[in-house]
């Protein structure tokens, strides 16, 4: 994007350099330099396991990590608009639970439906979660850690219902082109995470270009400002969570297209590591500011990390160590920056 | 520092006590029970109890629950109470301290300390006594460790907690390769920790009562009790709580009161690692994280005690009476279905308690300036 | 002290005037009444909040193409009438009619409406996102779904042009920029909303002289455009530079509005003051000989203040005034340990110290009444006697652990009656009291430890009559007993009454002082422009210590 502009006294020492006459920037650069640094982390961290061990550059390595990405970075999409408005969601695992029951069970076993229906019905059941959240959070004004908490209790409570105490057994294999085997690939390309990279894409235009997308960085920003300013705040606080559900209800039917059986403990702590990806990508917990660019990153950053670990051969749960140093680190980086930044 | 800005008015708001004490005069009787039930947790929560016990008495007289709802099992049901009421004390403290705390971290705590206490008491063969402050110590410094990220480096709470909550839950299974420690000494730790023992005295007359009710939690809660009403480090909480600014201009060190509020969460998780281990006669490496880990219900334990998530609200006595009031349910409400139905109605029940409360909390604040 | 005004050519601003007789310059001050053409009228406003009639009755006029100064002393009622043009407060009585037909203001919004937008002190910004976004947001313009990136910023280069500032700034992050940057995007976002009437809260506090220049020459486009401008400042020296017309405030009415050639600014203060008061002074004793308690020799803090002297002797009490931007409440802010001095020294009893905390400035006897109630001083949901404590938890325990709940139970009583605090107990939340009520508590709180030195930063403000008194009987109480006292004031009438000697503070340096017989016209000459305070000679009084 460019515009002209004749030059004008530069009066203030203050600001970026000015570019030449004729072409300059209308926005802020479409990726942060904490991005940068993830991907390069990313890619230094790739690098070190593809030297270390071989066996990490094989599709049979990449793939699972990539196909592991994509209900984490996919939820993300969801969690990082609702942590930009300021708020925040821990009912995702439980709700993941809901979706992937409701789908495995109901629809698939039992029901015996094709891969659209299983898709819009999962879809439908975490947009309704969402809308719950929404509902209490923005209209109910109250805290959405709180909110989130009892709602993730009440997910919980109906998909261990559903369950009836009992793995879900002999999923057919509907969902397939969604999973982690060969009918979901497409040139080898696991298609959750074609499909993940898309919304994301979709995501991060809709925030850089709409009217709509920049509501949600003012809301965070300064609500009462907003307000004033003519934004809906209860519409966009209610959109974003609802948002979050739908996403919830997508990214389980990866979960469900990933094996044949579905364990009661399904989605278990998921809230933390979307929150982690989150967090780690560069959006601030406190709101105003974010990307989803970045939490893509953050959840391939963390899934790289359990992959290598677990390639290594070293104890799983160090992965979990690594993850809460990336997080350290990560708004570490973060605060150091708004530091010096705030000395003006 | 600001002078009079546009923003503020320049009038000076009149005197309102005296419109305040008119209205209260006037109120009649049921208005100022529903403002009493609003605006006073500890009243709420009592009412509550009572609801709940006698809804399962009568439940229980009509043979709709599997075994008696009686004082006997209301008793025996109270050892679920010693780590969730101590929890709760830990996150009370926390929140209280404002700028956004919580600490997401007490469970995985619960996890790393109890394998310490395990090597300590279980394989190394230290005292209990010896054990037991040591484990606490190690909490008491993985809180700190919190304290100071919060505290003096600036990390926002969620994030600090949730960041350690990570690091010490794989901590907690790697120190032993996710192998439990229940060796001899660890399993008689039942026996004389958390059974339940007949009152010297009155004993007769009162069902048993777990020990663990004795040795942790009246213990942990008259200390924590004393510390925040009676101390100067209590009223320092307070302050930093209700506005950190003002405390500052108070000569009050606020960095230090905050950083020591997460320390003693972590101590208290110590102390309840002991606690579990004890009650599961196993120090188990996923002690504190299993499930949906034992920061959740803390911290619903701390929203339905009234404590303000903004902070410089809430008290002891209101943890205490959720968590009875928690207990109790749960206790019925595993008695009233079958099977799993048991454990996951629990769940609802909790869930929306959560939500019920939450909700309560804000109505109040906008109708009567405040609940407490 | 002051600046020197350079001529600028742009056109329209006289020249400042010199002492006592009226400017003499042509331009558009002498413009007829004919020539002008009336935007808006406020007639007949009143408004009480309460008990309290902020205004009694109040007319305003807004005309094309005019810069408007609004002037009055704190509590004078101007505050009041602009949020009633500007939305936030609605007018208890009185019209408005918007280019000859009635309108009713009963909302921002409707504010907007008609064009009238509001520039504050703070700026209401979104401090993550860029210039154009901030001024855009809301009302974001939009092609096919998608906002028009280059046409938002198209029209945000014109403006931030109007502005004097490069076109770079459109893509820079607010909060990266200072806040007088930060200042004018706030005046961009006003005007990017296609405001007619653009109102000024106090713009130059917070500016450095060049970058007031570039204010009044935006100014001066604006009005030369057509916009009309309403001005509210203190610095009555700039309103020469940029007004055209003065409306003045007192008690709650305007006085009238004048053309500035008719003005010069003692005229002004004259106006704003009123009548002298005639109230009795508290006659005190001092000891002219004796050592200062505290003193300030060539105080600084860079960007702050700069070559602060004052001097504070045992049982005096001295005022510090000084406007808004004046630096006045940093200075009383570093003798507590907040944001400490850079330059210069701090002496207690002839030794130097230097607080490096409030807690340090405790320990040496130094105690201070912070200016803002709300946010610095009080605790709000907790007791008066929690409130009382809070400041000394160490002194009020045994073994430094237990809070020694009978003691201060028993001080706070003691406050309670000693200050008239108008409570039931001592255990009443102070959220819910007066404002009055609250800043006895917080004040009673400075007084636990009887310090040798007490700064008290604005002490009744926000405070009605009945307990202002009170906390002024207080304060020479303290004095009566050896406190030496520090009063950092820009209540001018409370500065006057209840200083012993009276410093005025301005542009960030100590100026002339006055002694007990000051009147508010010459103080409030000094410290709002007149040039070397020449009218500020009355008994006694010099600069530095005595």
């Amino acid at each position: 994007m460019s515009i002209d502009v004749a030059e004008r006294d530069q009066a203030s020492p203050s600001g970026p350099e000015p570019t030449t006459k004729g072409r300059h920037r209308v926005l802020s650069p479409p990726v942060t330099g904490q991005e940068l640094v993830l991907i390069g982390v990313i890619a230094v961290l790739w690098a070190i396991l593809a030297f270390t061990t071989p066996a990490f550059f094989t599709p049979s390595s990449i793939q699972p990590l990539v196909a592991s990405v994509a209900p984490i970075a996919l939820i993300g999409i969801g969690m990082t608009v609702v942590i930009i408005t300021g708020g925040i969601d821990v009912s995702v695992g439980a709700a993941i639970a809901v979706c992937s029951v409701i789908t495995a069970k109901l629809v698939l076993v039992q029901a015996g439906q094709s891969l659209p229906v299983a898709l819009i019905i999962s879809v439908i059941v975490g947009g309704l979660l969402g809308l719950l959240n929404g509902v209490l959070i923005a209209y109910g004004r109250v805290h959405a850690i709180i909110i989130t908490f009892g709602t993730a209790n009440i997910f919980l409570w109906i998909a261990l219902k559903i369950f009836n105490s009992t793995t879900v057994n002999n999923i057919p294999d509907t969902l397939a082109p969604l999973g982690n085997g060969a009918a979901g690939r497409t040139f080898g390309v696991p298609n959750s995470f074609v499909i993940t990279v898309v919304l994301a894409a979709i995501a991060w235009y809709y925030l850089r270009h709409t009217a709509g997308g920049r509501h949600f960085f003012a809301i965070g920003g300064d609500q009462l400002a907003a307000q004033l300013a003519g934004v809906e705040v209860r519409q966009r606080i209610l959109a974003a969570y609802l948002l979050t559900g739908l996403l919830v209800g997508l990214a389980s039917t990866f979960v469900v297209a990933q094996g044949s059986n579905l364990g009661q403990n399904v989605g278990n702590g998921k809230e933390l590591a979307v929150i982690a990806a989150v967090v780690i990508g560069g959006t601030s917990i406190t709101g105003g500011r974010g990307s989803v660019l970045g939490t893509v990153l953050g959840a391939l950053l963390v899934q790289t990390v359990a992959s290598g670990v677990t390639q290594l051969g070293w104890r799983s749960e160090l992965s979990d160590l690594f993850v809460g140093i990336a997080i350290i680190i990560a708004v570490g980086a973060d605060l150091l920056r708004e530091r010096t930044r705030r000395k003006r | 520092m600001t002078v009079p800005t546009l923003s503020e008015p320049e009038a000076p708001a009149p005197d309102e006590q005296a419109g305040k004490r008119g209205r209260e005069r006037a109120e009649p009787l049921p208005a100022r029970i529903v403002r009493a039930l609003l605006t006073q947790r500890i009243v709420l929560l009592a009412v509550l109890i009572v609801l709940v016990v006698i809804y399962f008495m009568v439940l229980g007289a009509n043979g709709y629950l599997t075994a008696a709802y009686d004082f006997d099992y209301m008793s025996a049901a109270l050892i679920n109470a010693v780590p969730l009421a101590m929890l709760g004390f830990a996150e009370l403290i926390v929140i209280l301290s404002g700028r956004g705390g919580i600490d997401l971290s007490v469970g995985a705590i619960v996890s790393l300390a109890g394998m310490i206490f395990g090597f300590a008491y279980g394989q190394w063969g230290w005292p209990l006594w010896v054990a037991i402050l040591i484990t606490a110590i190690v909490g008491g410094l993985l809180g700190l460790v919190n304290g100071i990220l919060v505290a003096y480096i600036g990390f926002p709470a969620l994030i600090a907690t949730l960041a350690t909550y990570y690091a010490y839950k794989s901590l907690a299974v790697v120190i032993n390769n996710q192998r439990p420690i229940s060796t001899r000494p660890i399993q008689d730790l039942y026996d004389s920790t958390a059974r339940s023992v007949q009152l010297p005295l009155i004993g007769a007359w009162v069902p048993d009562v777990p020990k663990g009710i004795f040795l942790f939690l009246l213990p942990t809660m008259i200390v924590v009790w004393l510390l925040l009403a009676r101390t100067t480090y209590g009223r320092r909480v307070y302050a930093i709580g209700t506005n950190d600014v003002a405390a500052r201009w108070s000569a009050i060190g606020v960095r230090a009161t905050r950083a020591g509020a997460y320390m003693i969460s972590g101590l208290i998780s110590g102390l309840v690692a002991v606690v579990t281990v004890g009650q599961f006669a196993s120090a188990r490496p996923d002690a504190g994280v299993s499930g949906n880990g034992m920061a959740l219900p803390a911290i619903t334990i701390a929203v339905l005690g009234g404590v303000a998530i903004t902070g410089g609200i809430g008290r002891v006595s209101g943890i205490v009476l959720a968590t009875v009031l928690i207990v109790w349910m749960n206790a019925g409400i595993r008695l009233a279905f079958e099977g799993n139905a048991g454990p996951q109605n629990q769940l609802l029940a909790l869930g929306l308690l959560l939500v019920f409360a939450a909700l309560l909390n804000g109505f109040a604040l906008r109708r009567y300036g405040g609940a407490g | 002290m002051t600046t020197a005004s350079t001529g600028d050519g742009a056109g329209g601003a006289p020249a400042p005037p010199a002492q006592d007789q009226p400017s003499t310059e042509e331009a558009q001050t002498t413009a007829t009444r004919e020539d002008r053409t009336t935007r808006l009228q406020m007639t007949d406003i009143s408004k009480r909040f309460g008990a309290v009639r902020a205004i009694r009755h109040a007319d305003m006029t807004v005309d094309v193409g005019r810069v408007l100064a609004v002037v009055g002393e704190n509590g004078a009622g101007k505050s009041t009438l602009i949020k009633i043009l500007s939305g936030a407060v609605i007018a208890d009585t009185g019209t408005i009619s918007y280019e000859g037909r009635q309108v009713s203001i009963r909302s921002t919004s409707d504010a907007m409406a008609l064009g009238i937008a509001t520039v504050y002190q703070e700026p209401q910004l979104f401090r993550e996102l860029t210039v154009t976004e901030n001024i855009f947001m809301g009302r974001e313009i939009r092609r096919g779904g998608r906002i028009d990136w280059a046409a938002q910023t198209q029209k945000v280069v014109d403006l931030l042009a109007l502005l004097e500032l490069p076109p770079r700034y459109a893509t820079a992050v607010v909060g990266d920029l200072s806040i007088a940057e930060q200042q004018q995007v706030s005046i961009a976002k006003a005007l990017a909303g296609d405001a007619n009437i653009l109102i000024l809260d106090e713009p130059s506090a917070i500016l450095t002289d060049a970058e007031i220049e570039v204010l009044f020459r935006v100014v001066r486009r604006l009005t030369d455009s057509g916009v009309s401008v309403i001005y509210i400042s203190h610095r009555l020296d700039e309103l020469f530079r940029i007004a055209h017309d003065v409306l003045v405030m007192r008690d709650g009415r305007t006085i009238g509005t004048y053309p500035i050639g008719e003005l010069t600014v003692r005229k002004v203060v004259e106006l704003m003051v009123g009548g002298i008061l005639t109230e009795t002074k508290h006659e005190r004793e001092l000891d002219s000989e004796a050592k200062p308690r505290l003193e300030l020799a060539n105080l600084g803090r860079r960007g702050e203040y700069h070559d602060v002297n004052v001097a504070v002797r045992p049982g005096e009490i001295v005022g510090l005034f000084g406007l808004v931007g004046s630096g006045v409440s940093e200075i009383a802010d570093s003798i507590y340990g907040i944001d400490h001095a850079d330059s210069g020294r701090i002496l207690l009893d002839g030794r130097p110290v230097s607080p490096r905390s409030p807690l340090h400035a405790q320990r040496l006897g130094i105690g201070l009444l912070p200016a803002d109630r709300k946010q610095q001083g009080m605790f709000s949901f907790q007791s008066i006697m929690f409130n009382i404590s809070a400041g000394h938890l160490t002194l009020l325990s045994k073994l430094r652990l237990w809070v020694d709940r009978v003691r201060e139970r028993k001080i706070a009583q003691d406050m309670i009656s000693r200050l008239a605090v108008k409570t039931p107990s001592e255990n009443q939340p102070i959220g819910a009291m007066s404002g009055g009520n609250a800043q006895k508590v917080v004040l009673a709180r400075q007084l636990v430890e009887r310090p040798q030195v007490l700064v008290l930063a604005e002490p009744t403000q926000g405070v009605d009559v009945g307990a202002k008194e009170e906390i002024h009987r207080i304060i020479n109480e303290l004095a009566d007993a050896g406190t030496a006292v520090l009063v950092v004031t820009s209540d001018l009438p409370e500065a006057i009454r209840i200083s012993d000697r009276l410093q005025v503070v301005r542009n960030g340096t100590t100026t002339v002082e006055f002694g007990p017989n000051a009147t508010q016209v010459d103080v409030l000459a000094a410290a709002a422009g007149d040039v070397d305070g020449q009218q500020g000679r009355a008994n006694g009084s010099a600069e530095g210590a005595a």
